[in-house]
């Protein structure tokens, strides 16, 4: 099989001397098994992709500092649902809030925030509050929509009853 | 006519090239390889498009959250988990004896109620794992032992930067249960360690 034949064959003289020209046939065969055995476990043991973090920073809740109000015509609700996204602006309990709703592809959820920064401009703050059915993917994608249109304004918030009902009423 | 004859060909075929691709490849995934934590169940995070590698010098310490909604913890710092085990031991009033010991410093992750404790840490880390005994560590309202974990961690090591790692379908509640519990002791900053995702353009 695999070897390296590069003797002109010591044996041919005949008579018992060993003669300097000694055959270089090595067989290769278990080096390449091993080869490809470590190969083999190597490729399933590495992990290319390295895993990367995005930070949350959470209010401190002892922190009892007055902070600024926002606008609510500056702010847009969304919250993530196990396959769409319920968006609002407004107060929930108000007859005119219309609840809407996307999804999480480029030209869902992407666009509506895009479309409300760039009329609302730098204050556009948005408030996540994941539904009771939203998976952790959901919460994440929803936080890369935040980076991916740049908005450093976002805050996480647990849903309420009067959203819940909202969503109820939509019928969406 | 002449007959085409099927020249007999030799089998010895040369197999040099093929082992020089082959020990290149193994010398590059030998030199890239970083052998995967030992993992109590298998998680597989989100994407984003975040480009910040998870590392700390000052040690992590890592909630994972697997599909099923189960809690494990995770650090890197030694000191802060010999810490642990004797608090919560103590706390618990379980004897800690050197082979438990050993067990709990061998694996990696805690993820068992302590109830569970003497039993498990009396076998093999991959024995407690292959009887499906690791079911994570209880975060109720009621029985919150995640919490104290943590708390212990962080007074051992107060620099320990908070990673939550959390399977993609994992429910979103538990997720805001664990960063509830933690924010109850002040720890406001999380690492969400995801997979890595191109940015759209």
């Amino acid at each position: 099989m695999a070897e390296i034949d590069s003797s002109g064959g010591g044996k041919k003289d005949g008579g018992k001397k060993r003669s300097k020209k000694m055959s270089t046939k090595i067989d290769m065969t278990p080096m390449v098994d091993l080869g490809f055995l470590l190969i083999t476990f190597f490729m399933l043991t590495t992990t290319l992709a390295k895993p990367v973090t995005m930070q949350l920073n959470m209010p401190d809740k002892t922190d009892t500092k007055e902070t600024s109000p926002v606008k609510l015509s500056e702010t847009l609700t969304v919250c993530p649902d196990a396959d769409k996204v319920y968006y609002y602006q407004g107060i929930p309990t108000e007859a005119g809030t219309v609840m809407q709703v996307t999804n999480y592809s480029a030209t869902g959820i992407r666009k509506v925030i895009a479309d409300l920064k760039a009329k609302v401009g730098t204050n556009f703050t948005i408030v996540i509050k994941p539904t009771k059915k939203a998976k952790y993917r959901n919460l994440i994608d929803m936080l890369d929509e935040c980076a991916i249109t740049n908005n450093k304004r976002y805050a996480l918030l647990e849903i309420d009853p009067d959203t819940e009902a909202l969503i109820k009423r939509s019928g969406k | 006519m002449p007959k085409v004859k099927a020249k007999r060909q030799s089998v010895s075929l040369d197999m040099t090239a093929m082992c020089d691709v082959a020990f290149l490849l193994l010398t590059f995934f030998m030199l890239t390889a970083k052998f995967r934590p030992e993992e109590a169940v298998t998680i597989t995070p989100p994407s984003s498009i975040s480009e910040k590698p998870l590392n700390s010098k000052e040690g992590l310490l890592m909630v994972s959250v697997s599909p099923e909604g189960g809690v494990y913890l995770a650090t890197d710092d030694q000191m802060a988990r010999e810490f642990m085990l004797e608090r919560m031991a103590n706390r618990y009033g379980i004897a800690v004896t050197a082979e438990m010991k050993k067990n709990f410093m061998s694996s990696e992750i805690v993820g068992y109620p302590l109830g569970a404790m003497r039993q498990i840490l009396s076998m093999k880390p991959s024995e407690a794992k292959d009887k499906g005994l690791t079911k994570g560590i209880p975060i109720d309202s009621t029985n919150n032992e995640l919490s104290y974990w943590v708390g212990y961690a962080k007074l051992s090591n107060p620099e320990l930067k908070v990673a939550i790692k959390g399977d993609q379908n994992a429910n979103y509640k538990v997720f805001a249960d664990i960063v509830a519990t933690l924010q109850a002791q002040n720890i406001n900053i999380f690492q969400l360690v995801t997979g890595p995702e191109n940015k759209p353009k």
